[in-house]
């Protein structure tokens, strides 16, 4: 017993607890599998309409890709009730991102200019698919990770 | 660091799991809150009112369209005391040689 009052163990129970609690918010916050793929195959929609240089089929694509962005963009924020705090990520965890996007992007921009001094038809699909099949694989590790560092941050603050 | 300060006001079982949970998050709506720690609507505003008073959470009340909705913060002060209370937690466990992992 201290002076508190709490034992070691209730105090050790009440940590477990505060774990479990950031656990539970830092989990139901990430983004779900379904977006990966759901994002990725706008992209190529969208690049393979602006590709096939018919101006009906950009204006449709063009459409569909701001609808279908703002249908799978505006689910997954308005499943949030609750908004993960900031810090939780910190800076190895907002590099992490920064990094992943550009990663992506370059990856795209790489196949797609490879693509087309190869010769192949629709290079900017084919770098498009290359940007779409890497967020489906790697959307779900990247949360995973993002999870852990969140997770696993001392509790207490600045600490 | 925080201060060690062991504060009773958070320890209560059902205030310490929902500090714990604001803790965790830069503001959390009243039905997320009730959800997550299984609490009537009443058993959770009584909660609320009592880390209100204490100056531990802000509550804001807006619409969204015509749907009201309530959302929680937890106060800089409540922050500052939550942060002191794991302190306190930290350093008894620590004293007496357990050791407490997160889980995964």
């Amino acid at each position: 017993m201290t002076d508190s009052g709490a034992t070691p163990a209730s105090a050790a129970d009440a940590l477990v607890e505060i774990h479990a609690r950031r656990n539970q918010v830092v989990t139901a916050t990430l983004v779900p599998h379904w977006y990966w793929p759901a994002v990725g195959g706008l992209i190529v929609a969208f690049t393979a309409a602006v590709e096939t240089r018919r101006p009906w089929v950009v204006a449709v694509g063009s459409v569909a890709y701001v609808i279908g962005l703002a249908a799978a963009v505006g689910r997954v924020v308005l499943r949030h009730r609750a908004q993960v705090r900031t810090s939780l990520i910190g800076a190895h965890g907002a590099i992490t991102i920064v990094g992943y996007v550009l990663i992506l992007v370059a990856l795209g921009l790489g196949t797609g200019f490879a693509a087309e001094a190869a010769g192949l038809a629709w290079p900017s699909t084919i770098g498009a698919i290359t940007t779409a099949g890497a967020m489906t694989a790697t959307g779900p590790p990247l949360m995973r990770y993002l999870r852990r560092v969140m997770i696993t941050r001392p509790l207490g603050g600045s600490r | 660091m925080s201060a060690p300060r062991f504060d009773e006001l958070i320890h209560a079982p059902t205030r310490l799991s929902l500090v714990s949970l604001l803790a965790a998050t830069e503001w959390a709506e009243f039905r997320y809150l009730r959800e997550q720690l299984e609490l009537s609507d009443s058993a959770l505003s009584k909660q609320l009112s009592t880390l209100e008073q204490a100056g531990y959470v802000e509550i804001h009340k807006s619409f969204v369209g015509k749907r009201p909705r309530t959302s929680v913060t937890l106060s800089r002060a409540g922050r500052a005391a939550f942060d002191g209370h794991v302190a306190a937690l930290q350093d008894i466990v620590a004293r007496s040689g357990l050791t407490v992992l997160p889980g995964g």
